[in-house]
């Protein structure tokens, strides 16, 4: 007998009703995004680094010493697992379906994050570009700079719903509308 | 206590993020040591107060055990270190 699995993104019961026109501030959900975690072995770190840098429409998040998120919208997860696992010195693992990706723009985003968010989001701190790993609603995850209005957030599946509600009740202040993207 | 801490592979994050270890002063005794100095080892602390060494887990960012120097009595931040680098210049300095 063979079971077909049908793909529901997590936060499929928290994103309901009619859809809305996205305001100036929203928040929008990636449904199908591939998340690679990308370690480097011992004394590889700056090739790695490099190699990955060079990478064409692949996202990479700094997490940490010798650790990355590799982050695609439009490679599917075995393209980008082969792809990183051709590089000398690292590791790949696929993580799509553990993770979740979401981005949040607006010209206040800054004072939405900085509800949830204990860092410096100044952009002479944190640059478009750069990314790290933190609190975010008191939950572990990685957030990105995309933009100079715009931040990208990756949480574990699991806590993404707590994420989800958290940054919509921040950004309630200014309108920040919710939908799939 | 310090509210901030500079990781250094992060930067500045608040202390939240982090969870102490405990003393990093204590040195691991070798394994045939007398049951005297494990005691001492395991069990028995210091209780200073002036500057002191930690271990900070950065359980919600690079997870990395640092080493933090730190003055429980005027609350400054000496001095930050990852446990890894720190222990290295431990081991060339001959306290390790």
């Amino acid at each position: 007998m063979t079971i077909s699995f049908a793909h529901r993104h997590v936060l499929e019961d928290h994103i309901i009703g009619f859809e809305m026109k996205p305001n100036a501030h929203h928040l929008s959900v990636s449904r199908r995004p591939t998340i690679v975690t990308v370690l480097a072995h011992a004394e590889a770190e700056e090739d790695v680094q490099l190699a990955l840098d060079l990478l064409e429409d692949v996202s990479i998040r700094s997490c940490g010493p010798c650790e990355w998120l590799a982050v695609s919208q439009s490679s599917s997860p075995e393209a980008l697992l082969r792809l990183l696992r051709a590089i000398p010195g690292s590791s790949a693992f696929d993580q799509s379906d553990g993770r979740v990706l979401m981005q949040i723009s607006g010209p206040d985003v800054r004072r939405i994050l900085a509800k949830c968010v204990g860092i410096d989001l100044h952009a002479d701190v944190f640059a478009v570009g750069a990314s790290g790993n933190m609190l975010i609603a008191h939950v572990a995850g990685n957030l990105a700079r995309s933009g100079p209005d715009s931040f990208e957030i990756i949480v574990p599946r699991s806590y993404a719903g707590t994420v989800f509600e958290e940054l919509k009740e921040m950004g309630r202040e200014f309108a920040l509308t919710a939908a799939f993207g | 206590m310090a509210s901030l801490i500079t990781c250094p592979h992060c930067g500045v994050r608040p202390k939240e993020e982090f969870s102490i270890r405990g003393d990093a002063v204590p040195v691991r005794p070798a394994p045939n040591a007398s049951d005297e100095t494990w005691n001492r080892y395991v069990f028995v602390r210091d209780n200073p107060k002036g500057v002191i060494r930690e271990y900070w887990h950065h359980v919600s960012g690079c997870r990395r055990y640092l080493v933090v120097e730190r003055d429980n009595v005027s609350h400054a931040v000496l001095s930050v270190t990852d446990a890894t680098v720190a222990g290295r210049a431990g081991q060339k300095e001959g306290v390790r």
